[in-house]
């Protein structure tokens, strides 16, 4: 048997790195839509994307438990499909998440797409490339940057997410406790000690992996590069 | 079509390197270890239990894995929350709520196997200071003393708040306590808000002292209405002859004398 907690941080980065690569592959035509929109349904659009940062994250999750049940229509849809239960399921966390995380992805995206000048794009047209070979080797070069910002975001925030997941998971070893849950489980059960391991593990790891990417990302790096050179 | 130019950037490599081994590391060792708990036992017994109760039920499983060889798995919570879950179809077999007014509920609505809710713990409350040894009297005293702050549970919505506010009224003190209340979602709030001294006074749960080897003065159970903590086996559940097993484990003579060591009060037999 793997330690309870080991167990918990695993769930936990499956968990963040499928929302995360969902998000980027569902965010990004969102953001680009939301960019190049000039309907003014645009802000509704807007809004919705961003009501995440508003909503207390327990009422989102109460919310999505509803819906999740089988009670309830995407609940039943969902188990019709796979034949398995949505609410309390590890598929249940992953779409919470991608719902939770998703202005972290889309605004970060959707603010570098706006910037993006249409001159580039429509020089790129005129020497025959195609959409797709437009996107992928104009606008995603020089946007990189955002993406890298907008995938660290959608990550770090998927990990420290708590009361969706509280609802919607029921709290399963293996399938939807997560470190957060685990961390509050032992704070609850006075087990201080391991509530501290977890915390400073929890801590640690995320220092690491923002300050990382923020240095892969670091614009200063590339010139600092050239003057060694 | 030079598709990718992007992807061979040495950054984004390495980001979608993290994400990808990241997937598959942990989605190998998690299904690994479901393979483990499949080949070892059928089903772990899923119990479902109130946060208060979570400790002193780890310690009675040890001895009742030993007695039946039955394997269990635990899911601490609040009662509140776990209760929503439940009425949402959440995969437990038997649930030890905090309360009676969950069980009864989930009685109403035909979510539990017929006749299989029963009180199995009684809990106590406890006045409790960390700075200073208190008695019942303190009651009274703090009631007058100015700028002192005192914590209790929500008397709306968790049994021990409930029971903290019959006490102070039927001691007559609920008037000159109410500008002085702190209140806590739960007791386990309460519980650290007195013991980091945020907050000197408060009325906690007796389990929780027992549980940290603290004291505290332990008030009289005729000042509130019972707080009885009651168990149901859900009827979704493909474990029942196992939770009943449980059941019949956590209410048996010797397991209660047990309980009662852990802070609870006797549970008097009908």
């Amino acid at each position: 048997m793997i330690n309870s907690d080991v167990l918990a941080l695993l769930t936990t980065l499956k968990m963040a790195a499928l929302t995360t690569l969902i998000l980027l592959i569902l965010g990004t035509p969102l953001a680009w839509y939301l960019a190049k929109m000039r309907s003014r349904f645009k802000v509704i659009i807007e809004a919705i994307v961003a009501l995440p940062l508003v909503l207390p994250p327990t009422v989102l999750g109460f919310y999505l438990l509803i819906a999740f049940s089988p009670q309830h229509l995407p609940g039943q849809l969902w188990q019709q499909a796979t034949g398995q239960q949505l609410a309390f399921s590890f598929s249940a966390i992953v779409i919470g998440s991608v719902l939770y995380s998703m202005p972290f992805v889309v605004q970060p995206l959707q603010k570098a797409f706006e910037q993006l000048g249409d001159p580039l794009l429509e020089a790129g047209a005129m020497l025959g490339a195609g959409p797709m070979d437009r996107f992928f080797n104009i606008v995603l070069p020089i946007t990189k940057a955002s993406f890298i910002t907008a995938a660290s975001l959608g990550f770090a925030h998927t990990v420290g997410e708590f009361g969706v997941i509280l609802m919607i998971g029921g709290n399963i070893p293996g399938e939807t406790r997560v470190l957060s849950i685990a961390l509050f489980d032992h704070v609850e059960a006075f087990d201080y000690a391991r509530a501290h391991v977890l915390a400073i593990s929890l801590l640690i790891g995320s220092m690491v992996l923002l300050a990382s990417i923020y240095l892969l990302n670091n614009p200063r790096k590339k010139t600092m590069n050239k003057a060694k050179r | 079509m030079k598709l990718y130019s992007f992807t061979q950037s040495l950054t984004n490599k390495i980001v979608l390197v993290i994400l990808s081994i990241s997937i598959i590391l942990s989605n190998q060792a998690l299904s690994a270890n479901k393979a483990e708990q499949t080949n070892t036992n059928n089903h772990p017994l899923r119990i479902a239990v109130a946060s208060n109760f979570t400790t002193p039920l780890k310690e009675l499983l040890i001895d009742f894995h030993q007695q039946t060889g039955i394997k269990t798995q635990i899911i601490s919570g609040a009662t509140g929350a776990m209760f929503i879950q439940i009425q949402h179809g959440a995969p437990f077999d038997i649930f030890l709520a905090a309360d009676s007014i969950r069980p009864a509920k989930l009685e109403q609505q035909n979510l539990i196997i017929a006749k299989s809710r029963k009180t199995y713990a009684l809990g106590q409350l406890a006045l409790f200071s960390m700075n200073s040894t208190v008695s019942l009297e303190d009651l009274q005293y703090l009631s007058q003393k100015e700028n002192q702050r005192f914590a209790i549970a929500n008397p709306d919505t968790a049994p021990y708040g409930k029971a903290a506010k019959e006490t102070l009224a039927h001691l007559g003190l609920w008037q000159p306590y109410q500008n002085k209340l702190v209140v806590g979602i739960n007791i386990n709030q309460t519980f650290a808000q007195i013991r980091t001294q945020a907050v000197s006074n408060g009325l906690i749960a007796n389990s929780q002292l027992v549980l940290n080897n603290l004291a505290g003065a332990v008030i009289p159970s005729d000042y509130h209405q019972p707080i009885e903590q009651q168990l149901v086996i859900l009827k979704n559940s493909k474990n029942v002859d196992n939770a009943k097993k449980l059941s019949e484990y956590l209410l048996s003579p010797s397991v209660q004398k047990k309980i009662v060591n852990f802070g609870y009060a006797a549970i008097e037999q009908p």
